[in-house]
């Protein structure tokens, strides 16, 4: 019991000499020679789970929700492909977009015109936007845009190119706001 | 068998653990930290800059390929979650410690503010806090580095909030304005929460325990997941038995005391998944309390456009993410329901791009409305204080196992009266605020989520009520502590890092006391 004390006691004899928190860790950091670039890519990945004539009709009506305008459309983004990623993953878009695409061949859409497909899908935009979803067709259409909407907006094209984001910053200082409120 | 003996062995190495492992060893205590994760590289290891394109989910894992850690909740990497935290720093007020008192609901906790003043004072000092000094009563000020510019958006709502009556102030954070200590100012790249490779945020790992590696005292070792805290027949611990987190070899590790500190979830399993013969329903649950009084706090949470930013440039102003607060104001005014609740906002990087989706329209008119919305979108998060109640706790699924063969913990929250009527409160509080500053509201988190996980293993002055003394030490086993967010008596509404290191801080001091007496 003494011996333990004693020990005790050495262990503490370091407190007062130490009082402050002593060390830092100066050798390990500097900014100096930090800078951010945003990396490559990911290359496509082979689809999943749609036939080709799907990836195709999945890129006709993306494009109508997102169409090139100085940017790449969203086909150009690869959304098709990301949204093959995603639905090969769930069941339940799964079967969204197979009772979409049935409602997509009843209606006859592959043999109208752009003006016509659109024609089409906006009733089930406007449905989505309101938040009255009653229809699988409908439901297909919400899955449709944001699905469309995920996979272009985290493209290159989709966040670099339109949106303007460029990754993180490395200032020295934080930029006051530039605007008139 | 294993012949060391450390004086203290800590499991976990997050901001509680690093704290004690780094106040201890420059103590001169022998130290062994026990992680259930790898050694991380903080320069090297996190995906910190990455983009979502980078990967074909879209999604940006925490750890490069090829590196390892934070792949489950036993198994994160050295540092913890300090390594992925957005670094709020707020001291609780004598308000949040006696709410009991003051207001007849909750549980007060067996410690006052100026119990643990000095140690946020030391903490603040170590770590490196900015802030604002605003001479709040509820939210006291602190040693503070200066703090940082409002973004353009905080200032748009600050205007808002500012006509109904309401103060917002700077955010105060864990991360340097200015250089500290080797470590640089925050750069502002917004990527707080991936990871800061410059360490300009705080994280226990690099600001802590490696620097007091340089004492001799204190030992790391990784990969080592605690399946049990050991007894012996006497009522002490006497260290723990570990499971190899890649070989699954079993291993003991010896102390003279044991510090839990997994966070509160994973630390309040670890003492139930610790049975004996003496403590058949945990380790150090002679109350029965052990995993009750569960009260993580909740937050909600209203998006909307600023008009004010729509079709504005788009500034590189991510900053350190969210950089001012709406502090507490209810308890001043009259309401239904006990506590309060406070406010985050502007903590969403803006590779959080899913609000594209609830954008109207569809072609070329819908691709321009996102464009101009991106320098606009605005997230408002309130967090609300949840009272203990009985539905509301924390057990062990003993039929369910991890990959370590391990049962899982498991939550059970329950949303009372009380808690829905703050979350209520709270919504349309945040959705006055931002209709008073201009915004378009276009989405309104409708349920509770739950977010801090706070209480289980509570402090308290009576040993039939509470788990642990104002020490956070066992009332049952008198060489056995418990430090992280399950010892809270009361959460507050305020983010609970900072109390859980202040709360090491103190431990610490009164393990370092508890030696120099040889009680240990």
């Amino acid at each position: 019991m003494a011996e333990e004390r004693r020990d005790a006691l050495k262990i503490i004899g370091a407190v007062s000499a130490t009082c402050a928190f002593p060390f830092s860790a100066d050798e390990l950091y500097g900014q100096q020679d930090h800078s951010h670039t945003a990396g490559a890519a990911a290359p496509p990945t082979p689809p999943k789970y749609f036939k080709a004539a799907e990836l195709k009709l999945l890129a006709t009506i993306s494009d109508l929700i997102i169409p090139a305008s100085g940017t790449p459309s969203a086909s150009g983004a690869g959304v098709p492909l990301y949204i093959d990623q995603v639905v090969a993953n769930n069941r339940d878009l799964q079967r969204n977009f197979t009772e979409g695409f049935a409602w997509l061949q009843r209606a006859g859409f592959e043999g109208l015109p752009p003006d016509g497909q659109l024609a089409l899908l906006l009733p089930l935009c406007k449905a989505v936007d309101e938040g009255t979803i009653k229809s699988p067709e409908q439901r297909w259409f919400r899955s449709m845009k944001s699905l469309t909407a995920d996979g272009y907006y985290t493209s290159r094209p989709g966040m670099v190119d339109e949106l303007g984001y460029k990754g993180g910053s490395v200032l020295s200082e934080y930029p006051e706001c530039i605007h008139e409120h | 068998m294993p012949t060391k003996i450390y004086d203290v062995v800590i499991v976990g190495s997050g901001a509680a653990g690093g704290v004690m492992a780094a106040h201890l060893a420059s103590a001169g205590a022998s130290v062994a930290v026990v992680e259930g994760g790898p050694k991380i590289n903080t320069r090297t290891d996190f995906n910190t800059h990455a983009m979502p394109f980078e990967f074909p989910n879209r999604a940006i894992p925490t750890i490069k390929p090829g590196k390892q850690g934070f792949d489950s909740e036993r198994a994160r990497g050295l540092g913890g979650k300090t390594q992925t935290w957005n670094a709020v720093a707020w001291r609780l007020s004598h308000r949040d410690f006696k709410g009991k008192s003051i207001e007849g609901a909750g549980a007060d906790w067996p410690i006052d503010y100026p119990d643990l003043a000095p140690y946020y004072d030391k903490i603040e000092r170590e770590v490196g806090v900015c802030g604002n000094y605003d001479g709040l009563k509820d939210l006291p000020d602190g040693i503070f580095l200066p703090p940082v510019p409002m973004k353009c958006s905080d200032k748009i709502v600050k205007k808002g909030a500012e006509k109904l009556g309401l103060k917002i102030i700077h955010v105060r954070k864990s991360t340097l304005s200015k250089p500290k200590d080797g470590r640089p100012a925050c750069h502002f790249c917004g990527n707080c929460m991936a990871g800061c490779d410059v360490v300009a945020k705080y994280n226990s790992y690099d600001v802590h325990m490696i620097p007091a590696l340089k004492t001799g005292k204190l030992e790391l070792i990784p990969d080592s997941i605690v399946a049990e805290v050991l007894i012996n027949t006497e009522n002490r611990v006497t260290g723990v038995r570990a499971l190899n987190r890649l070989t699954q070899a079993e291993t003991e590790i010896r102390g003279k005391a044991v510090v839990v500190s997994a966070a509160c979830v994973q630390s309040v399993a670890l003492l139930m998944l610790s049975k004996s013969k003496a403590y058949p329903t945990g380790l150090g649950n002679s109350s029965g309390h052990l995993g009750k009084h569960f009260i993580p706090h909740f937050t909600g949470g209203v998006q909307v456009f600023l008009h004010d930013l729509i079709g504005k440039p788009l500034l590189p102003d991510e900053g350190f993410l969210d950089h001012a607060y709406l502090p507490s104001f209810m308890h001043e005014r009259k309401r239904d329901y006990a506590r309060s609740f406070g406010a985050q906002f502007g903590y969403q990087n803006r590779r959080s791009v899913g609000w594209a989706r609830q954008v109207p329209g569809m072609g070329t008119d819908y691709k321009k409305a996102v464009k101009d919305r991106m320098p606009a979108v605005f997230t408002f998060s309130p967090y609300g204080e949840k009272l203990p109640d009985p539905k509301t706790f924390i057990d062990v699924d003993w039929e369910k196992k991890d990959k370590y063969g391990l049962p899982l913990a498991r939550r059970n929250v329950n949303w009372t009266g009380n808690d829905m009527k703050i979350f209520k409160d709270m919504t349309n509080w945040s959705k006055e605020i931002l209709k008073s500053a201009g915004g378009d509201i276009f989405a309104v988190g409708e349920q509770p989520q739950t977010n801090h996980e706070l209480g289980g293993a509570r402090m308290g002055t009576d040993p039939k009520t509470s788990v642990l003394d104002a020490y956070c030490r066992s009332h049952d086993v008198p060489n056995l502590y418990v430090v992280d967010g399950s010892v809270f008596s009361s959460a507050s509404e305020k983010n609970p890092t900072h109390t859980i290191m202040a709360l090491a801080a103190r431990t610490a001091d009164h393990i370092a006391g508890r030696f120099k007496k040889g009680e240990l």
